[in-house]
């Protein structure tokens, strides 16, 4: 069942990075990058080798961390839910089947297709500082998010009130766990990584609004409806999805930072990066 | 009482300032400081209560009654809040540290009632493991367990009887409910479903694949059998049938009766009047059994698994160190003796039926087990094994090296265990009239979800639930000639556990009257669906006295209400009678 819902995601969101493409990219730049490629590519290769170095790491702490946590200790489900347990029954009230479908599409597949699709979609700019600065973004959340997956223990809305959270994505597509769990443990809720990753798209989205005003239009609603998706399915608690956005926050100004001093290429840039795109 | 009192002495500073700084990240990340302000300056002789129980995707049930539990304290003026523990996590803060003020949970029981003895024996009280994680001691309630050991038949059912009435009174735990147990199973693949309870040695042995099938597809909810596989594990054990396919016992327990496993025989009787001992046994085993490992299975083994159930590090540490599971049935004996490599003769403190239990532990290999305890042991001239916590009692034990039908063959952490036919088990045999094992695999998927169980078994990814599916996943059940819907009683039963260690649950009175916060009807109704039988006691209708029958109502701590809602006034008045008192603001305070 894994290896059908693992295809049927890679379908759709193919599906959508190509429409993408034709919609937000353009002609022009795919003629570009079909010139350009091996330089954009010996650019961006050095973050991308940091980036699978971290998620590799992080696929094998996490079969640790968990165990961590528990000596650790910082259990804080209580505490987030007797500060705003409310907010998600509140939340959950707005519940109907065709909100639920919505929110479960989002949260699968609209996410992936927000991860998938700036990497297309800045790797075909000549200027490949958005492209560093996005895969920088992307190693810092995880490297980020892991350290507070360690400290803070927390169950989801859907461990703790299973019976009020009516949308439960779990119960209506029950084959949809089969994913989660392979990327995610039930304790490791705080903060909210979907919430902080599609944040982090939405902001850069909003940062090249001029290269890719068209995507901006997409990603930043698209952003948002991923943050409420997972709040709305009892996933997370807001608690989780503002630290998310914090944590968002801070990987953009940090990515902005690093890619900054550090990188070889843009030596000769002077000024605005984002004036020399297009 | 506050938090505090229920954490170990030398935790106490730690966790505190860990919980500060927690608390203080979380509400930093909201903006809400002047809740810590008020929590700092709150009286501290308020009465605060943790509940500890496991999150829904562990047992939705579970969580679902603490929180009404919680809601229910509250009003009632106590400070309550939930401590949400994966599985293992929960049975590790319950029955090894006692690290617990009340808990909801499940208790697996057992066919003879004797279990109570290992639950509730002032004995056991500082024990770690399955044996009296309550703290609970009580020499009058200590005779009524014993008492009812020593008898069969009629008297017995009669001082069991007694022991129950006593056990409502005393109340160091309340059962709620036994749920019914529901399971599904693809009848296209294998027939034989549903002649035995599913999960259990029979359950198994008696399927019957088409051809072709060389493997049955179960899934459990629970992923800790992919992780350990420790017979002896306290926190990673309670319920599942694998350590029965991977070991085998000198009898099983089928529909009741104990039926002849790996002994051939088993001569069962009460002693003569002028024995020491009240009955005893003689037992024969199968011929020529062999480990997994090809060790041969003699009376030695048998003989050393009741030593080291009793000590695990055999003599070598300054403490004994019993086992934290299978404490009662081996308490049961009085003296093991080896007659020869198939013979021995057990003698029991115990009538015939509370015997029975012992013959159900599983036999261990003496070979492995004994380089064990050395390895650990080692030339340590003062060693100590701690009591349910040393390595040989947490240890993985991966593979696990058994004598039963099956044996390991691989697993993977959080995703899968696969069992193995073991050709040469005994049940191969023409001569022994037991059901053979026709499936060549067992293999032991973890799906946590009941509604992706479900799925997955309509969609031929899978031949049956082997775990429990929860009740509100049962209307998901497709209308499928292909897929078999099974339903079985279960002797398990839901309960609220209560620290006696500490107040304010040293107090029966206050144990009562908490338990009277429950409505066992309303959960069955509203959490169960109608799918389990409230209770006012843990076991089966046919041991319980007159007075303590369920009628629409809990006959020994009715609720204080009805239909789910509170009479916080009447519970009130009863807790100021118990000699607690109320503020200005209705906060109970000690």
């Amino acid at each position: 069942m894994l290896v059908q819902v693992l295809l049927q995601l890679a379908v759709v969101v193919s599906l959508l990075t190509l429409a993408g493409i034709a919609v937000v990219v353009g002609r022009y730049r795919l003629r570009d990058t079909r010139r350009e490629w091996a330089s954009r590519l010996r650019a961006a290769t050095p973050i991308t080798v940091v980036l699978a170095v971290v998620l590799l790491a992080n696929s094998v702490a996490r079969q640790v961390v968990p165990d961590l946590s528990w000596m650790i200790g910082w259990n804080l489900t209580w505490a987030i839910y007797d500060l705003e347990g409310q907010f998600i029954l509140w939340l959950q009230s707005f519940e109907t089947p065709a909100l639920t479908a919505f929110f479960s599409f989002v949260y699968i597949y609209g996410y992936v297709f927000l991860l998938v699709f700036p990497v297309v979609a800045y790797f075909a700019l000549s200027n490949t500082r958005p492209l560093r600065e996005l895969l920088t973004a992307y190693t810092l959340n995880y490297v980020l998010g892991l350290v507070l997956y360690t400290f803070v223990i927390a169950y989801g809305p859907r461990n703790m009130m299973p019976e009020l959270v009516d949308a439960l994505m779990y119960d209506t597509y029950p084959r949809y766990q089969h994913l989660t769990r392979q990327v995610n443990r039930n304790t490791n809720v705080f903060p909210s990584l979907h919430t902080s990753l599609a944040a982090t798209v939405g902001v850069l989205a909003y940062q090249t609004r001029e290269v890719y005003p068209r995507w901006a239009i997409v990603a930043v609603p698209l952003a948002i409806s991923v943050a409420i998706s997972t709040m709305y399915l009892g996933i997370h608690w807001a608690i989780d999805v503002v630290a998310g956005i914090v944590l968002a926050y801070v990987c953009v100004k940090l990515a902005g930072v690093l890619v900054g001093r550090w990188a070889i290429s843009d030596r000769f840039d002077v000024g605005n990066p984002l004036s020399r795109l297009r | 009482m506050n938090r505090q009192s229920t954490t170990r002495p030398n935790g106490v500073d730690r966790r505190s300032v860990l919980a500060a700084g927690a608390t203080g990240l979380a509400l930093a990340t909201s903006g809400c400081i002047d809740r810590v302000e008020s929590a700092v300056g709150q009286e501290t002789d308020r009465l605060a209560l943790s509940i500890t129980t496991v999150p829904a995707d562990g047992d939705r049930e579970a969580v679902r009654i603490a929180r009404q539990l919680e809601a229910n304290l509250e009003a009632v003026g106590i400070d309550a809040s939930l401590d949400m523990r994966s599985r293992s996590e929960f049975l590790e803060a319950v029955l090894i540290d006692h690290d617990f003020d009340l808990y909801v949970g499940r208790h697996p029981a057992d066919f003879d009632p004797d279990f109570l003895y290992e639950m509730l024996h002032s004995a056991y009280a500082n024990e770690s493991g399955w044996q009296n994680p309550f703290g609970f001691a009580n020499i009058p309630f200590d005779d009524h367990l014993e008492a009812q050991r020593r008898v069969d038949g009629e008297p017995r059912r009669e001082r069991v009887a007694t022991l129950l009435e006593a056990l409502a009174e005393e109340n160091p735990f309340d059962p709620i409910c036994f749920p019914e147990e529901h399971r599904v199973a693809r009848t296209d693949r294998f027939e034989g479903w549903s002649a035995d309870h599913p999960e259990s040695r029979h359950g198994y042995l008696e399927l019957e694949p088409d051809e072709d099938v060389d493997r049955l597809r179960v899934l459990v909810t629970d992923s800790r059998i992919s992780r350990n596989l420790n017979p002896l594990s306290a926190t990673l054990r309670e319920r599942g049938s694998t350590i029965d396919l991977v070991y085998d016992s000198l009898a099983t327990e089928h529909d009741g009766d104990l039926v002849p496993w790996l002994a051939e025989d088993v001569e069962l009787r009460s002693a003569d009047g002028d024995d020491d001992h009240v009955a005893e046994a003689t037992i024969t085993l199968r011929e020529d059994c062999r480990f997994h490992d090809d060790e041969p299975l003699d009376a030695d083994d048998v003989a050393f698994t009741y030593r080291f159930l009793e000590d695990t590090a055999l003599g070598r540490s300054e403490f004994p160190s019993p086992a934290p599971r299978y404490r009662s049935h081996v308490s049961t004996l009085e003296g093991v003796t080896v007659e020869s490599d198939r013979e021995l003769r057990l003698e029991f403190a115990t009538g015939l039926e509370a015997a029975r239990r012992a013959l159900t532990v599983p036999i261990l290999p003496e070979h492995r087990w004994r380089e064990q305890v050395e390895a650990r042991v080692g030339n340590a001239e003062a060693f100590t094994a701690t009591q349910g916590q040393w390595g040989l009692v947490t240890m993985d034990n991966v593979p696990a090296i058994g004598s039963g039908p099956f044996r390991f063959e691989s697993r993977s952490e959080r995703e899968h265990l696969t069992l193995e036919r073991y050709d040469d088990h005994f049940t191969g045999r023409e001569d022994v009239d037991l059901p053979a094992v026709d499936v060549e695999r067992l293999q032991f998927g973890i799906d946590p979800g009941s509604a992706s169980s479900i799925e997955r078994v309509a969609n031929d990814g899978a031949d049956v639930t082997a775990s429990m599916l929860e009740a509100h996943a049962l209307e998901t059940i497709p209308d499928d000639p292909a897929v078999d819907h099974l339903e079985s009683p279960s002797r398990s039963f839901y309960h609220v556990g209560f620290n006696a260690r500490i107040e304010p649950f040293s107090n029966p009175h206050v144990r009562r009257l908490v338990a009277g916060l429950l409505d066992k009807s309303w959960i069955v109704d509203e959490i169960f669906d109608g799918h389990a039988t409230p209770t006012a006691t843990p076991l089966p209708e046919e041991w319980e006295p007159e007075e303590l029958i369920w009628e629409g109502t809990d006959p020994v701590t009715p609720f204080f209400g009805a239909d789910g809602e509170l009479d916080a006034e009447a519970a009130r008045a009863a807790l100021e009678d118990a000699g607690y008192r109320y503020d200005e603001q209705g906060r109970l305070h000690q």
